[in-house]
């Protein structure tokens, strides 16, 4: 495994409380409809104004889903648009108004036998569509999602929730730079039979990751949440909500199965393998919803 | 005074997990350093404990530990206190 990894993501995401709370007001007081036309310009604003995030989605957009020049100007504007929807809809669907959606699953019945038993589980997602949307769907399995998360990213949702005063709904399990207290935490919640989720493709500073051929290039992913996964033994399933049209989403679920067919082969590394081609597989029907906004391959 | 068949066995575990040479590990050496080890190596440390030494850890058990005499004493007293097979 890999230290100091090159293309590390700082801990922090661009766009800061105050114009999410802006978002917040809008789509309350004057509809979803609304808010997706703010965006529309807000989305452009960001083109010149978040340079490192407009030369990632290009360089994604012309070497790796090999698009050409006008393709992949119209892309960056769409994949800023996306996130920006994406953002609006979460909000949207945790402050109760998911009925206003549709929602469609691809969740086959040994994932379905895992969420509804009492066993806790591993859950690993992306920064790709809108995996928060579909946080109100777990909750019918009356059990608690606990979110693994960088403490600086943590601090930034406490602004948006407390203005919201809604700091309760939410209980993730901050990652601290001087602390190992989340490895405790994400056991004993696992172990009460609660679901634990964590970003499979962001590398947090100083951990360690492993070279992955990923959607044909080499990319590095962390390997923190896949040994957490391969040591405490619990059920892990890979999870994506994929925009599909005008407020609906399609949730996609895969049970980790070992494929290990080598010995040499350690668990954490399968794991990996497992997640990195089913999310490829994703990522390449809906690539304009990928949202690592920096160097990402290497 | 901790059983000498105690410190082989948690030698020989940590030597093994952490691929280190086990002439490396003396009671003063430091625990981190000696092995190696970092936030995602704890998670192996802690799965390491539990099934080799039958207790479960906290976070707290770790404040303290800095070299292997620290660890020998931590198990030997946690195994004491619950009396967890040996």
């Amino acid at each position: 495994m890999k230290k100091e990894p090159q293309n590390e993501w700082s801990g922090k995401s661009r766009g800061g409380a105050s114009g999410y709370l802006i978002f917040v007001f809008i789509i309350r007081r004057a509809g979803l409809g609304a808010a997706y036309a703010l965006l529309s310009l807000v989305a452009l604003y960001f083109i010149p104004f978040a340079p490192r995030a407009t030369a990632s989605v290009w360089q994604f957009s012309r070497h790796i889903i090999k698009k050409g020049k006008f393709a992949s100007a119209l892309f960056v504007y769409r994949n800023f648009l996306n996130l920006g929807i994406s953002l609006i809809d979460k909000t949207a669907a945790s402050a109760g108004l998911d009925k206003k959606f549709t929602f469609e699953f691809d969740e086959p019945a040994n994932v379905s036998e895992i969420l509804a038993g009492n066993s806790g589980a591993v859950i690993i997602g992306a920064h790709f569509g809108n995996w928060e949307v579909g946080a109100p769907y777990f909750g019918k399995y009356g059990k608690q999602m606990r979110v693994v998360m960088m403490d600086a990213e943590y601090q930034s949702i406490k602004r948006v929730l407390q203005a919201q005063n809604r700091l309760d709904a939410f209980r993730p399990i901050p990652i601290t730079d001087d602390s190992f207290s989340h490895i405790f935490e994400i056991r004993d919640s696992l172990e009460r039979g609660e679901y634990v989720a964590m970003q499979g493709d962001r590398l947090t500073p100083n951990g360690k990751s492993r070279e992955v051929l990923f959607m044909g290039k080499p990319a590095l992913f962390p390997m923190g949440p896949f040994v957490l996964a391969a040591r405490f033994g619990y059920p892990v399933i890979f999870y994506f909500a994929v925009r599909t049209g005008l407020r609906k989403y399609r949730f996609h679920f895969s049970l980790y199965e070992p494929q290990m067919r080598q010995s040499s082969v350690r668990q954490e590394t399968d794991i990996l393998n497992a997640y990195t081609a089913y999310l490829e597989r994703v990522v390449a029907q809906s690539p304009e919803q990928w949202y690592n906004f920096y160097k990402f391959w290497l | 005074m901790i059983d000498a068949a105690l410190i082989d066995k948690i030698n020989n575990v940590l030597a093994e997990e952490f691929e280190v040479d086990i002439q490396k590990i003396s009671p003063e050496a430091p625990l981190m350093d000696t092995l190696d080890l970092d936030s995602l190596d704890l998670v192996d440390m802690v799965v390491l404990i539990e099934h080799n030494f039958g207790f479960t850890v906290v976070a707290k058990d770790f404040v303290g530990i800095k070299s292997f005499n620290d660890f020998y004493h931590f198990i030997n007293n946690r195994i004491n206190e619950k009396g967890a097979p040996k």
